[in-house]
C-alpha cells in the first residue's frame, strides 16, 4: 500500500523538523514494514513554470513557433514548439536541458537536450500534459495542446518547479502489505496516522462519524447479515460527471491510484483515506428503487465494469436492485449499473461485508480489487459511518448544489468491542520490566482503547477497528504496548542456564558423524536434490512406484511423485556433472516416503511411512576400482561413527544395481541397505554415457550407534611379528572370503594385496598376494618355527583352496 | 722417513678436502689407511729401524693415522650435512598431490554452526518429518480456518488429502514450526530445543526464492521469560556463526503462532549498515521472524499459557548462507552443481 505524506497530514500534525527517512523507520520499527521511500517530485527535476513573452513564426516549418520565453534564470530562451495554444504572457510547463519527459506520453523518458528544429536553435521544450505526468491532473483538450497555468487558473511562478505547482512534491512510503495482513485499521491514511499520532504523542485530528438524519428510507434489504454485517444507502440528486478539484486528483495519484471523474473519485478518496470502501450506483439504472444484498443464483450472469462476464454461484454475494444483480458485493461493480456519462443522480453503497466470503469469492474470479483487498482482512462495521460522513462531506463541498435525498443504515450485526483484563504483575513479568501505570494507559488510549485501571488490573475496551480478530486476548495488549515503546528499549535480559542434565543425543550426533565422515574422511561432497523427483530418473532407477506418495499440485507435470528413494536424484545429479568433472563422488542425506501409516505425535495423525536414507555414489571411468571404493568407505562407516559394526551379504538386488556387482549391507544380522554398480540400464536411462558409478544406500534408521566412543585398546605384543608375503595361483571361482577363512586362525593378522591376471598366469586361475604376520605371545619366533608356521598355513590353502605358491 | 711421513700427511689432508661424496671418500679411505697404503708400508717398515728413529717415527705415523680419521669423519659429517636423498633437481613448484576434497553442503555447514552455538547453550536438537499434517501446520498454529497458507497456492498438498481437514489433510510442511508442538507434547516443559530442516511452499522460483528452503528454529518454553531474552540469545548465535559482533535490531511483526510478534534484523555484513544491493540499501536484513509463543499454540501442547511462555526464533539458513558467502541466487543450494558446491570445504 502507498502512504503519501500529503494525506497522512490531514489526520495528524506532524512536525516540520521530523524527516520522512524518521518516520519510515519508526513505523517499521513499531507498526508496519516501509520498503521503500519514493519522493514523486523526483520525476519532475528541471520541469518548471516558464512565461511566454513572445512567439514568433517559424521560418522553416508552418507548424512550429519560436517561443522567447522566461524560466526565471538570468537570461530569456528560446524555445521551439508546436503546442496550438502558445500565447504571449502566458505561464506554461517548460522542460528544460537534463529533465525526463515521455514523447507524447508513451515510451521510455527521454533526455531533454538543446538542440535544433529545422535550423532554429532550442533550449529545452514546452510541454503537453502527457509529456511530464500530468495528464491525470490537467486533462488536455487536444493532441497539440500545451499545458497552460494561465488558463488553468493556476497560481504559479517563473522558474517553480511543476511538481509544487501541482501538488505532486510528496513523499510516498510503501508499506509491504504482507505486515498489514493482521491490521485491518491500517488499510486507510486515517489509521497509520492514529499510529504515528501515538508514537509521537501527537494529537489525532478524529473525523466525524454522523450520518444523515431526518431523511426518507431508501429500500435496502439484506438477506444475508452474516456476509453482509451493514449497509447505508445515501440517494445524492443534483450531481454531475465532471473532474474533480486539482487537490483530489494529486492525492489520489500520489496514492497510486487513477483520477477518473468526480462521483468515482470521492468513494475512491474516502478508500485510500479512511479504509472504508465504497460505491455509487447511477440511481436510474437501479430498477425498482430499491436494493437487495443477497447470494446469486446459480448461473446468474453479471457483466463486470472491465467487461469481465461473470457466471456466478450459489457463494456468491451480490447486490441487486428489484430486478437483477447490480455488482459484485464487496468486490467489483457492473459495467451498466456504476457511474455513466451521464449520471446526474447517485446511490452511494457504504458497507460492511465479512472477511471470509470476500476472500473465497476474490479467489474465484481472481478479483483482487482494492475493495477486496480491504474487506478480507475484516472492517468493523462502525467504520462505515466514517466512510459516509466524509463522502457527504466531499459531495457537499465539490456539488455545492446537491440535495441529500434519501439515507438508509441496515446495520444488522454490530462490531463489539473487546474487553480484555490485563494485569500489572503480568505485564511486568512478561516486559522484563516495570513500566509506570501512566504510561501503559496513556499508549492505550492514544491506540484507542477505552481504560480503567483498578487493583493491579487493566480493564480494557479495546476499540472496535481492532476488535474483529487482531485484539482479542491479554496478549495482544502486551504486544501494543511493547512495540509503541519499541523493542530497542527493553533492557537485554541474560538467558537462565538449567544444570539438570547434559545434552546427550546419540541419534543426533550419529547423523552428524555419517555426514562429516563421508565429506572430511572419503572425499564425498553433499548435496540436497528436490524430494519432488522427475519421473525419468525414478524410472531409470527401475522404482516401483505404486506405494509412492504424489503431490496433488506439483511444480510441473513430471514431478508429482514423491522420492521413495534418493538414487534417482542421485541419478539425476551424475548426469548434471559427468560432463564437468571425471571423477566426483557425492552423497545425499534425506528423508524419503511411501504409503503406510506412521503417528510420530497422536493416534488421530496418520502420516506415511518416512525412512530416512543415506546415499551416495563415486563416479569414474574403473567400474571395479568404484565399487571396492564404496565398499571400503561403507566397511569403514561404523567404526568413524561409532556403531554396531556392518557386513555383507547378497540376498535382495537393489532396482538400481548391475546384474553382478552387488551386496546388501547388513547390521546384525538385519538388511538395512545395499551397494553396487549401478546398471548399464539406469545409466543409459539416465543419458549418462561412457561413465560408470558405485553407488549405495543406507537406511540409517537401522544403523545402532554405542552410548558414547567404542574404539577399543590392545596391549601392544611382547614379541615382534613376522611379516610374510605370498603369491598364490587359485581357480578363478576361489574367492578371498574362502582364502581369508581358511587361514584366519592361523595367522595374528592378514591383509589382502592384490588380484593379477596375465600371461604368465594360466586361463582360469588368477594370482592372488597377501601378506600375513604371525609370531608368538610368549617369545620371539625362532627361524625354524617360522618354517613350520608357514608350511603349516601353504599347506591349509593348499587342501582348502587349491592354491599353488607362485 | 718423517718428511716422507709429512708429505703423506699432507697429500692425505688434500685428498680428503677434495672428497666430492661418500663413495669417493670411502676410496680415499682405503687409498689413505688400508693395507697398500704409503701409511701401512711406512709402519710395516719400522722394524728394521734403530730404535729410536722408529720411536719417532712410529709416533708421527700414528700421529697421522689419527689424523686421517679425524678428518675424515669431520668430512664425513660435512658431506652428510650437505647431501640431498634426490641426486636430479626437483620442481618444487609443482602442486602437491591431492588429498581428497570433500565437504559438506555450505546449508548444513551453517546448521552445524548454529548447532555448536545452540549446544553450548544446553539446548537440544530435534527434527521433525518432513511431511506432516494440517493440524500441525496450521491449525495447532493458531492459523485462521481461511488464513491463505493453507490453499494450495501456497502449501504442496499431498494427492487424496488435499480436500480433507486437519489431522487427514496432509502436505510437505510449509515451515518448522509445527514441530515444536510435536516436542512439547513429547517431552513437555521446561523445553529449549533448536529443530532445523526443509521445508516447502508452492511458489514461483527466481533468485531470491525457492519451493524447498532450509528454516533453524529454536524454540524457549519456560516460566517468567521475557521476551528481551530473546535478543541476547539471537546476538550470541549470530557473533558465533559469523566470528564478530553482528548488531540486530528487533521490530514489530506479525505472525499466527506468537503475540506479540516480531521481526529480527541483523546488520547488513556486506555494507556494515551503510545500504548496497545486497540489503536493498537499507542497511539490514530480515534475517528471523521470532516472538512470544501464542496462548493458543501452549494449550495445542497440552501446556498452560497462565503458567508456561516462550519465545521463537526462526532463522532463514539460506539468507544466512548467501550472506556468509555473497551468494546471490538461492537456487544455488539444489542445483547439485558441484562448480558450485566444491567452493565450500
Amino acid at each position: 500500500m502507498n502512504i503519501s505524506l500529503r494525506l497522512l497530514k490531514k489526520f495528524v500534525d506532524l512536525p516540520a523538523d521530523l524527516s520522512y527517512e524518521q518516520i519510515a523507520y519508526d513505523l517499521t520499527m513499531r507498526t508496519v514494514e516501509v520498503e521503500d521511500i519514493i519522493n514523486t517530485a523526483d520525476k519532475f527535476h528541471d520541469i518548471v513554470v516558464g512565461e511566454i513573452k513572445e512567439v514568433k513564426a517559424h521560418p522553416n516549418a508552418d507548424a512550429l513557433k519560436i517561443c522567447i520565453v522566461d524560466v526565471g534564470e538570468d537570461e530569456l530562451k528560446q524555445i521551439v514548439c508546436g503546442g496550438s495554444n502558445l500565447t504571449e504572457g502566458h505561464k506554461v510547463c517548460v522542460s528544460k536541458p537534463g529533465a525526463e519527459v515521455v514523447w507524447h506520453g508513451e515510451g521510455e523518458p527521454v533526455l531533454i537536450k538543446e538542440s535544433k528544429l529545422r535550423g532554429e536553435k532550442s533550449y529545452g521544450m514546452i510541454c503537453g500534459a502527457t509529456e511530464v505526468y500530468l495528464a491525470d491532473i490537467y486533462p488536455p483538450h487536444d493532441e497539440r495542446e500545451i499545458v497552460d497555468f494561465t488558463d488553468l487558473g493556476v497560481e504559479c511562478n517563473v522558474g517553480q518547479c511543476v511538481a509544487e505547482v501541482a501538488g505532486l512534491d510528496d513523499v510516498i512510503l510503501e508499506v509491504d502489505n504482507k505486515s498489514l495482513s493482521n491490521r485491518p485499521d491500517l488499510w486507510g491514511h486515517y489509521g497509520i496516522a492514529r499510529e504515528l499520532a501515538a508514537i509521537y504523542k501527537l494529537p489525532f485530528n478524529e473525523l466525524s462519524d454522523e450520518l444523515p438524519v431526518g431523511l426518507p428510507e431508501y429500500p435496502v434489504t439484506i438477506r444475508e447479515p452474516e456476509r453482509c454485517n451493514r449497509f447505508t444507502a445515501t440517494k445524492i440528486e443534483n450531481v454531475s460527471v465532471k473532474e474533480s478539484p486539482v487537490w483530489m486528483k494529486t492525492l489520489i495519484t500520489n496514492a497510486g491510484m487513477r483520477p477518473i471523474n468526480a462521483l468515482v473519485d470521492i468513494t475512491n478518496y474516502v478508500l485510500l483515506a479512511v479504509g472504508s470502501p465504497q460505491h455509487a450506483y447511477d440511481s436510474t439504472h437501479v430498477e425498482g428503487d430499491e436494493i437487495i444484498v443477497r447470494l446469486a443464483d446459480d448461473g446468474e450472469k453479471l457483466l463486470l465494469l472491465d467487461e469481465k462476464d461473470l457466471e456466478l454461484t450459489h457463494d456468491h454475494l451480490v447486490i441487486c436492485d428489484a430486478v437483477k444483480p447490480l455488482n459484485l458485493a464487496g468486490i467489483k461493480g457492473g459495467k451498466d449499473d456504476s457511474v455513466l456519462d451521464t449520471t446526474d443522480s447517485v446511490i452511494l453503497e457504504c458497507a460492511i461485508f465479512t472477511a471470509p466470503g470476500i476472500r473465497r469469492t476474490t479467489a474465484y474470479f481472481n478479483e483482487k480489487t482494492d475493495a477486496a483487498l480491504r474487506y478480507e482482512k475484516g472492517i468493523d462495521t462502525q467504520r462505515a459511518s466514517l466512510g459516509v460522513s466524509l463522502a457527504l462531506r466531499l459531495f457537499k463541498e465539490i456539488y455545492p448544489e446537491c440535495r441529500i435525498t434519501a439515507f438508509t443504515d441496515c446495520y444488522p450485526v454490530k462490531t463489539e468491542k473487546a474487553v480484555i483484563d490485563i494485569t500489572q504483575e503480568f505485564l511486568d513479568r512478561r516486559l522484563g520490566e516495570v513500566l509506570p501505570q501512566s504510561e501503559i494507559e496513556d499508549i492505550l488510549i492514544r491506540l484507542g482503547y477505552e481504560v480503567e485501571f483498578d487493583n493491579g488490573t487493566y480493564h480494557c475496551k479495546a476499540p472496535t477497528w481492532r476488535s474483529t480478530g487482531d485484539v482479542s486476548i491479554h496478549d495482544d495488549i502486551l504486544g501494543d504496548i511493547a512495540r509503541l515503546i519499541g523493542y530497542e528499549y527493553f533492557k537485554k535480559q541474560p538467558l537462565k542456564v538449567n544444570f539438570e542434565h547434559s545434552v546427550n543425543q546419540v541419534k543426533a550426533d550419529l547423523a552428524r558423524k555419517l555426514r562429516e565422515y563421508l565429506a572430511f574422511r572419503c572425499g564425498f561432497n553433499e548435496i540436497f536434490t528436490y524430494p519432488w523427483i522427475d519421473e525419468r530418473f525414478i524410472n531409470a532407477a527401475g522404482i516401483d512406484t505404486d506405494k509412492s506418495i504424489r503431490l496433488a499440485t506439483p511444480p510441473a507435470p513430471e514431478l508429482g511423485i514423491l522420492r521413495s528413494s534418493l538414487i534417482p536424484g542421485i541419478l539425476e545429479t551424475i548426469d548434471k556433472n559427468y560432463r564437468n568433472f571425471d571423477s566426483f563422488s557425492i552423497f545425499e542425506a534425506a528423508q524419503v516416503f511411501e504409503k503406510g501409516e506412521y503417528r510420530p505425535s497422536t493416534e488421530e495423525e496418520v502420516l506415511p511411512v518416512h525412512r530416512n536414507l543415506l546415499s551416495g555414489a563415486m563416479v569414474g571411468k574403473d567400474a571395479p576400482v568404484l565399487f571396492y571404493s564404496v565398499k571400503g568407505v561403507i566397511e569403514g562407516l561404523a567404526g568413524y561413527c561409532h556403531c554396531e559394526p556392518l557386513d555383507f551379504v547378497q540376498k535382495e538386488k537393489p532396482s538400481w544395481a548391475d546384474e553382478k556387482v552387488w551386496l546388501n549391507i547388513r547390521t546384525g544380522k538385519k538388511i538395512i541397505g545395499s551397494i553396487g554398480l549401478i546398471s548399464v540400464s539406469a545409466l543409459s536411462e539416465s543419458g549418462i554415457k561412457l561413465t560408470n558409478a558405485a553407488a549405495f544406500e543406507i537406511d540409517t534408521e537401522g544403523l545402532r550407534p554405542y552410548p558414547s566412543r567404542t574404539n577399543e585398546f590392545k596391549p601392544l605384543p611382547q614379541y615382534p611379528l613376522v611379516q610374510q608375503d605370498l603369491s598364490l595361483l587359485v581357480d578363478e571361482s576361489m574367492t578371498w572370503e574362502q582364502i581369508r577363512d581358511a587361514i584366519k586362525y592361523m595367522v595374528k593378522d592378514l591383509k589382502f594385496v592384490e588380484e593379477y591376471r596375465g600371461k604368465q598366469i594360466p586361463a582360469g586361475k588368477k594370482s592372488v598376494m597377501l601378506t600375513l604376520k604371525i609370531g608368538n605371545d610368549d617369545s620371539t619366533m625362532t627361524s625354524k618355527q617360522i618354517e613350520k608356521k608357514m608350511a603349516g598355513i601353504i599347506k591349509v590353502l593348499s587342501n582348502k583352496c587349491k592354491a599353488e605358491l607362485r | 722417513m718423517l718428511k716422507k711421513l709429512e708429505q703423506i700427511r699432507q697429500e692425505g689432508f688434500e685428498s680428503i678436502s677434495s672428497a666430492a661424496d661418500m663413495e669417493k671418500l670411502e676410496m680415499i679411505r682405503k687409498e689413505l689407511t688400508g693395507k697398500k697404503s704409503s701409511l701401512q708400508e711406512v709402519l710395516k717398515s719400522l722394524g728394521g729401524l734403530d730404535p729410536e728413529l722408529r720411536k719417532s717415527v712410529g709416533m708421527k705415523a700414528n700421529e697421522v693415522k689419527t689424523f686421517f680419521a679425524e678428518k675424515i669423519k669431520e668430512k664425513e659429517e660435512e658431506l652428510i650435512a650437505n647431501a640431498s636423498v634426490l641426486e636430479g633437481e626437483l620442481d618444487l613448484t609443482l602442486p602437491g598431490i591431492e588429498v581428497p576434497q570433500g565437504a559438506l553442503h555450505p546449508i548444513t555447514q551453517m546448521c552445524y554452526d548454529l548447532n555448536d552455538a545452540f549446544r553450548s547453550l544446553g539446548f537440544e536438537i530435534y527434527s521433525e518429518d518432513d511431511i506432516s499434517s494440517e493440524k500441525f501446520a496450521f491449525d495447532n498454529l493458531n492459523f485462521a480456518a481461511d488464513h491463505p497458507a493453507r490453499a494450495s497456492m501456497d502449501t504442496y498438498w499431498l494427492e487424496g488429502t488435499e480436500d480433507k481437514r486437519g489431522n487427514e489433510r496432509l502436505c510437505l510442511r510449509p515451515h518448522l514450526t509445527g514441530g515444536s508442538v510435536r516436542y512439547l507434547l513429547e517431552h513437555g516443559a521446561p523445553a529449549r530445543f533448536v529443530y532445523p530442516g526443509r521445508v516447502y511452499r508452492n511458489e514461483t522460483t527466481d533468485a531470491r526464492h525457492e519451493r524447498a528452503f532450509f528454516q533453524y528454529e529454536a524454540l524457549i518454553v519456560d516460566k517468567d521469560v521475557s521476551f528481551s531474552s530473546g535478543r541476547v540469545m539471537i546476538e550470541t548465535i549470530l557473533e558465533k556463526v559469523f566470528g564478530r559482533k553482528v548488531n540486530v535490531r528487533m521490530r514489530e511483526g506479525f505472525f499466527p503462532f506468537t503475540e506479540p510478534g516480531y521481526e529480527i534484523d541483523m546488520e547488513c555484513l556486506l555494507c556494515g549498515g551503510k545500504g548496497c544491493k545486497a540489503c536493498n540499501h537499507a542497511g539490514w536484513i530480515e534475517v528471523m521472524p521470532g516472538g512470544v509463543i501464542h496462548p493458543n499454540v501452549l494449550r495445542a501442547a497440552n501446556l498452560d499459557p497462565d503458567e508456561w511462555t516462550g519465545f521463537y526464533t526462526n532463522i532463514g539458513l539460506d539468507r544466512l548462507v548467501m550472506m556468509r558467502y555473497g551468494v546471490d541466487d538461492v537456487r544455488l543450494f539444489h542445483s547439485a552443481d558441484l562448480r558450485f558446491l566444491k567452493q565450500f570445504k
